[in-house]
């Protein structure tokens, strides 16, 4: 491929990757907007960050939320990708897309749709009901990569057990579980970061008071433009870098990011 | 033993295999099917059915919908973003998608699917503001032309739908490569070095042999792209510098300040008619694309 085809995809590259660079800069800019060139460096923001006790909480609820997410759809995803990978039950087809169908699905539909189930029922919004629309839209990440794992593993090893002489729940917890491992760990991790950086599915469901980072984030936007942004972003940019360096490492991108 | 081993390794007896599927399709049922049944109920009903003694269907919420230009010119403002932000994605998106399916050195592949990956496990918001930062008056953009000597006063970004697009884009574009790479690693590289061996230009190779073969994955990241663009929310109020309405935000107003349930679930279907139409187009694409399952 020629010389022009390089140099255009690395203005691609820089489309893609400059904007989010420039947030990092942003957050150490001592200037109270935004302004650039920044005027010098300053670690105010993330002070105010740090102390701002609305952003502090609303970080530990999205902390706790994607926790408990990764633990929920990863316990559900794991056990879900196995039956269908490995107990030939009839339909397996139809119940893969309609695990995997919250990935194509628009969040804001699923939030907006479990919102009006609530308010019909009277139950109200409230930080369970987000903890249940952010476990259903994570469990395809999860089901993705545990059947990545168990598409790739190698079915001779389980069927080796099986011949000389294990039962099937020995063969299971013995050879099964080992080799999907990694699977689970970088589903658990998707899991997480969805739920930590998910804003369609909470607009709708969060409780007032009690706003996940995402939505605080947003709500602060509408008035102040300062670098407390851009410090709270940090979180979230770092956690992208960590998450797909993990992933590459555990199972590879090429296989947990098929759509 | 033998009929194991011939169907491959049912390590699961099917009835632990239900057992196992349990959870899942709860979740899928209480907080999927069920929501979205509800929805698509409350936006024919005249009432909610557990307040009001007995709602009546009506087609009221639609028909208000259809009567008013008002909600018709958002629709249309709403699609036509997705439109241009599908156009852009696709775009910016084929070469990337092209050398990521053909890069040799796997060292090479796994920069570039960080690369493409990192900026899509960020929040919205995160990304929303990265383009705040650069189309704001004193921001990156206008920062530079005026340090450049280039301009007087700043550039108005915010607010139009040009700059809009190009934010949405960003965002979703990660979507397209994904999908577009996916189906051109598949395409049958000889093909392309037949049509060269045949006295083929490289552009002309690539035009009537790469490019047609790769329709599907062109058709299928481009519904997927539309179906998110067209449901954003984040990036068209604050990029939009709130002179921009769309539908998602439409559905947040029925709801937040004039709480009108039944408006706001048949507002949702639309839009959800739009998308399940799109996903489901998505789904065949795919289905048809080169080496596929």
């Amino acid at each position: 491929m020629g010389r022009w085809f390089y140099v255009l995809n690395g203005l691609i590259l820089a489309f893609l990757l400059l904007p989010v660079a420039i947030v990092i800069l942003f957050a150490l800019n001592p200037e109270p907007f935004i302004a650039f060139p920044p005027s010098g460096f300053s670690l105010r923001w993330y002070d105010k960050f740090l102390h701002s006790r609305d952003f502090m909480h609303a970080f530990t609820l999205s902390l706790e939320l994607g926790v408990g997410t990764a633990l929920l759809a990863g316990c559900i995803g794991t056990a879900a990708a196995l039956a269908i990978a490995r107990g030939n039950i009839p339909g397996s087809g139809f119940l893969t897309a309609l695990f995997l169908s919250p990935l194509v699905l628009p969040g804001l539909l699923t939030g907006f749709a479990m919102f009006q189930l609530v308010m019909v029922l009277g139950i109200g919004r409230s930080t369970p009901v987000l903890l249940a629309g952010h476990t259903v839209v994570a469990i395809p990440y999860v089901m993705r990569t545990v059947l990545a794992v168990l598409a790739n593993a190698d079915r001779s090893i389980e069927e080796a057990a099986r011949g000389l002489g294990a039962t099937p729940a020995t063969v299971f917890r013995e050879v099964t579980l080992p080799l999907i491992r990694p699977g689970v760990i970088a589903g658990c991790m998707f899991a997480f970061i969805t739920s930590f950086d998910q804003f369609p599915v909470s607009l709708f469901l969060v409780a007032p008071g009690e706003e996940t980072l995402p939505i605080a984030m947003f709500n602060y936007l509408r008035f102040d433009f300062d670098g407390t942004i851009a410090a709270a972003s940090t979180v979230s940019i770092m956690l992208a870098v960590l998450l797909v360096l993990a992933i590459e490492r555990t199972v590879g991108l090429q296989n947990s990011t098929r759509l | 033993m033998a009929a194991v081993a011939v169907h491959g390794a049912r390590t699961l007896s099917r009835s632990s295999a239900w057992l196992l599927l349990t959870p899942a399709l709860a979740v899928f049922l209480l907080f999927f099917a069920v929501p979205f049944l509800t929805m698509a109920t409350m936006s024919v009903l005249s009432g909610n059915p557990m307040v009001v003694p007995n709602p009546r269907f009506t087609a009221r919420h639609f028909e208000r919908i259809l009567d008013d230009v008002y909600y018709l010119e958002t629709l249309w403002t709403t699609v036509r973003l997705g439109l241009s932000t599908t156009i852009l994605s696709l775009l910016i998106g084929y070469p990337l998608a092209l050398w990521l399916a053909r890069a040799r050195g796997r060292t090479t592949r796994t920069l570039l699917m960080m690369a493409v990956l990192a900026p899509m496990m960020m929040g919205l918001v995160v990304r929303t503001y990265a383009w705040l930062a650069m189309y704001s008056n004193r921001g990156v953009i206008n920062g530079s032309l005026a340090w450049l000597g280039l301009i007087n006063d700043p550039i108005q970004f915010l607010g139009s739908e040009a700059a809009v697009v190009i934010a949405l884009a960003h965002i979703y574009v990660p979507f397209m490569i994904l999908t577009l790479s996916g189906v051109i690693a598949r395409i049958d590289t000889r093909l392309e070095e037949a049509a060269r061996g045949l006295g083929a230009s490289s552009a002309a190779a690539f035009l009537q042999v790469t490019l047609p073969l790769s329709m599907p994955g062109i058709l299928a990241g481009s519904l997927l792209v539309f179906a998110l663009a067209i449901s954003a929310y984040v990036t068209p109020i604050v990029i939009g510098n709130y002179n921009i309405q769309t539908l998602p935000m439409l559905v947040y107003q029925q709801i937040s300040s004039s709480f009108n349930l039944g408006f706001a679930a048949a507002l949702g279907i639309v839009l959800l008619v739009v998308a399940l139409v799109l996903v489901a187009a998505y789904n065949r694409a795919m289905a048809r694309a080169p080496g596929a399952a």
